[in-house]
């Protein structure tokens, strides 16, 4: 009990104060997107037409939206929405990748080479502009977003993996272990997937940061999520109408996207350094 | 290998992946909920019409002789008919892309020169406070959506400070005639420099934010290969001969990077026409961006996927154009062309 | 071309007694953070004159890498102490400046891989005449003597080859081109890091009667650092063996060969028939040198010693000099 204890503290030791803060950030990032939805009055999905545009103050910390809506609160209540979706967005995309690594790895030379080809074509498509596509004919909301962008967001993972796959597949013990006779399933569930989760994961802290201004930017130009909705590209788009009379309505949800997608991206900097401690500097 | 072969072998990738994308704008034609016929002759369209279109496009047609019509009148140029305007979406686009390619090829000077500069300080003083700090500005250059950018500058420059015009792409009735499609280069035509000047007071907004996060990820990736070329056996040889550091980062380690940044800029630049949806909506300028979001919100799915197409084809030549100037880069490749007969 | 004459001159007069050229006293190599640091190289101490050729041998991992680039103050991640004199000044006193004017102009070196040494996207003629460019040096002169070193470095049609590529050289040629870019500044000292370790035995040879031959032409030193006692016999003047951070024996290299004196040296000269292959690890002595993190107390050599005694284990042996003229650090041949 002890003992564990001490190797943790000894593996917390291990990062500089800096990592941790960051760690702090992104852990009470997830905790306001996992609870927000429950502390917000329900005065945020309403009108308060005596309190439209209000600029920020004691009462309203962001001050409020044309419909007299506390930003501060809807915020904290579209934070489940925006990062519940960027991360079912990466969920599906890597499903998908996942299993195009796999059949690629597993399955005869043929289906390897056509699946990267495929790969390799959905890489060089400008994905926005595919998502778009395909969410427009899905009918703009935010499901269209997520499924959009799911279909187009794996051709990298998918990639990335495949490599890892392959090497692992390769490794001595590995073949060792097929000498010995270990089926090729448990071949993959005990060695090879194990080993490309560890790439994932770090792969996972970017996409986060990169999806979650994607999947705004959808909801930006109306093919997401669609006002009065409190996900935060929405919030902007439903926004920018009066922007020049109530700034903070844009600036606010614009600022907790740059928050979450700076913290992602920050951590995804330091898994990597962690993983390949010769890009420490 | 040989220069050419190596050309040839990224030509056939643009044309499966041009293909692999007509498959894809179809498949999605055949998705839009609806009778198609109905869709692409318009809501309003009478039976006569729809008999009509159904005629012209094929619809009565087995599936698959429909894919290959489609595929067909790719071929010829025709991206289909916008349901609003009624004309075809490839005039329409190729009347906008001029103006979206004047504001590509901006930001990406400029972001080219906002990057370059600091990956090399930040490469020279690695670890150093200027190397931590331009670090993080770019993590938020990237990690910010650039419409909200666009917003908050437009509000705060145009509509507070008055230093820069928020939206559109020139001042009322200060245009030269329109040569080009570029109001940039149409005003240096004319001979008319107050109209350049306004185009381009027009144009450096929206050209530096789609400069930022362009400018983030080429920092990024250049600070990375010049460390990693500093790291490399090629420093002490030339640190040997007295060389300073600033010698060695400008003369061995840039030249080094400049592949793999060369070729992320190509990528990046491609990634720009779609880009433009987000920046061109927000400044309200002409270009393929803004159509593909303007038929969006007019409901045009032709449109949209004729743009969506249109888009993949600009961005696959972008791609070809930087995959060959990576190769011209490096003497390896360029001498089995130019220097055949040398050895 | 009086130059060179006038250096030939200076040399012969003093063949018999180098006029020092580089001192190097109780040099300590260390790395790593201060609280937890590692000594690489320690308390090494040697001369060399003008124009001498001194091979430094000793396996990878001896510390003779890491002190031939601390002699340029090459690497900025070890901390070194002791004296470097080099013709009158210490070079670890002189400031990042001044040792940078010194570094190709007085001091010049070449190291291992010729590939990877050379930037392969210069020409190399860019890349001879940059030593002189950085100095200040106009591009039509630089280019000029870049193309005469070329010339004595026996490289045909050297005015073809300036406009080309490294890849399109050989790995002999790149060598020579390498030798080239060290030697243009016209430097006093020569430090050459396993020049030839990444060539086949043939060119290796023909690379190295090359040096041999600039060297007395222009009474150039040169500091040879080899793991391949095959290669100095023909080369050095004298021979420092290095194992392990400490240089365990100095001598002529006539006498060093007859008569070997430290177990190790014997060893390594057991292994130079086996010159054909470069193996870093010599099959004649047991077990591979410690790493600088764990070595062991007292003599570094002991466990892999045949002739260990206890004193080995307990204490570092000191300099001893022996009657042949050299120098051994052993307790086989300590006073008392």
């Amino acid at each position: 009990m002890t003992a564990g204890l001490q190797t943790a503290i000894r593996r917390i030791a291990r990062f500089s104060a800096y990592e941790l803060t960051v760690f702090a950030v992104v852990v009470a990032l997830f905790l306001v997107a996992l609870v927000g939805p429950l502390l917000a009055p329900p005065s945020i999905y309403t009108s308060n037409m005596l309190e439209t545009l209000m600029p920020p103050s004691a009462d309203h910390w962001l001050g409020t939206d044309d419909q007299g809506r506390d930003i501060a609160w809807r915020l904290v209540a579209g934070a489940q929405l925006s990062l519940l979706a960027t991360m079912l967005v990466v969920i599906l995309y890597s499903a998908i990748g996942m299993l195009v690594a796999t059949l690629a790895t597993v399955g005869p030379r043929w289906a390897d080479e056509l699946l990267m080809r495929i790969s390799d074509i959905g890489l060089s498509l400008p994905g926005l502009v595919v998502a778009l596509g395909i969410a427009t004919v899905l009918g703009p909301s935010l499901q269209s977003g997520i499924i959009a962008l799911a279909l187009t967001g794996w051709p990298m993972t998918a990639r990335i993996l495949r490599t890892t796959m392959r090497q692992t597949m390769e490794q001595s013990f590995v073949e060792g272990a097929t000498v010995l006779g270990v089926s090729r399933t448990r071949l993959m569930l005990k060695h090879v997937l194990p080993n490309s989760l560890d790439v994932l994961i770090v792969k996972w802290a970017g996409d986060l940061s990169y999806t979650m201004l994607i999947l705004a930017g959808l909801s930006f130009i109306g093919v997401g999520a669609q006002p009065p909705s409190p996900e935060w590209g929405a919030m902007i788009s439903g926004a920018r109408s009066y922007t020049s009379i109530a700034w903070w309505a844009v600036a606010a949800p614009g600022a907790a996207i740059v928050i979450n997608a700076v913290a992602f991206a920050l951590l995804a900097d330091i898994l990597q350094v962690h993983r390949d401690p010769s890009l420490r500097s | 290998m040989s220069y050419l072969r190596l050309v040839g072998q990224r030509l056939v990738m643009m044309v499966l992946t041009l293909w692999g994308l007509a498959t894809l704008v179809f498949i999605m034609i055949k998705l839009i909920p609806g009778d198609e016929a109905q869709v692409a002759a318009g809501a309003g369209a009478t039976a006569e019409q729809v008999a009509q279109v159904t005629k012209r496009l094929g619809l009565d047609q087995p599936i698959p002789l429909q894919y290959l019509n489609f595929l067909g009148r790719l071929l010829r140029g025709d991206l289909g008919t916008s349901v609003v305007s009624s004309k075809p979406v490839l005039t329409e686009l190729a009347a906008v892309l001029p103006s979206t390619l004047e504001l590509m090829v901006f930001a990406s000077i400029l972001g080219v020169l906002l990057a370059f500069p600091a990956a090399l300080v930040a490469a020279t003083f690695r670890g150093k406070v200027v190397d931590g700090v331009s670090r993080l500005v770019a993590v938020m250059g990237g990690a910010m959506p650039t419409f909200w950018l666009a917003l908050m500058l437009q509000y705060f420059l145009g509509s507070v400070l008055r230093i820069t015009p928020i939206t559109g792409q020139h001042s009322f009735g200060v245009s030269a005639p329109s040569i080009t499609g570029m109001p940039t280069v149409d005003a240096l035509l004319a001979g008319n420099l107050s109209a350049f000047f306004d185009a381009l007071a027009y144009l450096i907004l929206p050209a530096f934010v789609f400069a930022v996060p362009f400018a983030s990820q080429v920092y990024r990736i250049l600070r990375a290969t010049l460390l990693g070329v500093l790291a490399s056996d090629l420093v002490l040889p030339v640190l040997a001969k007295g060389a300073s550091t600033r010698r060695i980062v400008l003369r061995h380690a840039l030249p080094n990077s400049l592949a793999p940044t060369v070729s992320l800029i190509g990528t990046l630049v491609g990634g720009m026409v779609g880009g433009a949806i987000l920046i061109e909506t927000v400044f309200a300028r002409r270009g393929v961006g803004g159509y593909l979001a303007n038929s969006v919100a007019l409901k045009d799915t032709y449109a949209v996927l004729g743009a969506v197409m249109f888009v993949g084809v600009t961005v696959c030549v972008v791609n070809l154009v930087a995959d060959i100037a990576t190769l011209m880069l490096d003497p390896r490749v360029r001498g089995t062309q130019f220097r055949s007969g040398a050895k | 071309m009086t130059m060179v004459l006038k250096r030939g001159e200076d040399v012969a007069d003093q063949v018999h007694r180098p006029v020092p050229l580089l001192n190097v006293d109780q040099l300590c190599i260390d790395i790593g953070a201060r609280n937890a640091s590692v000594r690489i190289v320690d308390k090494v101490s040697f001369t060399l004159g003008k124009g001498e050729r001194v091979a430094l041998v000793g396996e990878s991992g001896s510390g003779k890498s890491v002190t031939a680039q601390a002699l340029m103050r090459l690497n900025p991640r070890v901390r070194l102490s002791g004296r470097v004199d080099f013709d009158g000044a210490d070079l670890l006193q002189l400031s990042a400046g001044q040792m940078a004017a010194l570094r190709g102009s007085r001091i010049g070196m070449v190291f291992q891989d010729p590939m990877s040494s050379l930037d392969p996207l210069m020409t190399i003629g860019d890349q001879v005449a940059e030593t002189l460019r950085i100095r200040g040096i106009g591009r039509q002169e630089a280019r000029r003597r870049a193309l005469e070193v070329l010339d004595e470095l026996k490289v045909e049609r050297a005015v073809e080859r300036l406009e080309s590529y490294p890849h399109e050289f050989s790995g002999g040629m790149r060598q020579r081109v390498v030798l080239a870019m060290a030697l243009v500044g016209e430097p006093d000292l020569l430090i050459a890091d396993e020049p030839t370790t990444a060539l086949d035995v043939r060119v290796q040879e023909r690379v190295l009667d090359l040096l041999d031959e600039i060297s007395r032409r222009r009474g150039l030193a040169v500091l040879l650092i080899t793991h391949d006692m095959g290669i100095v016999a023909g080369f050095a003047d004298r021979v420092m063996v290095m194992y392990s951070g400490r240089i365990v024996e100095e001598n002529e290299a006539a006498q060093l060969f007859r008569e070997p004196q430290h177990p190790y040296t014997r060893g390594l000269l057991e292994a130079v028939p086996r010159a054909d292959r470069t193996v870093d690890r010599l099959p004649s002595i047991n077990g591979a040198p410690p790493l600088p993190s764990s070595r062991p107390k007292g003599c570094h050599f002991h466990p892999r010693c045949d002739r260990a005694t206890g004193v080995c284990s307990a204490e570092t042996p000191g300099e001893t000099f022996t009657p042949l003229g050299g120098r051994v650090r052993c307790h086989l041949y300590g006073a008392g």
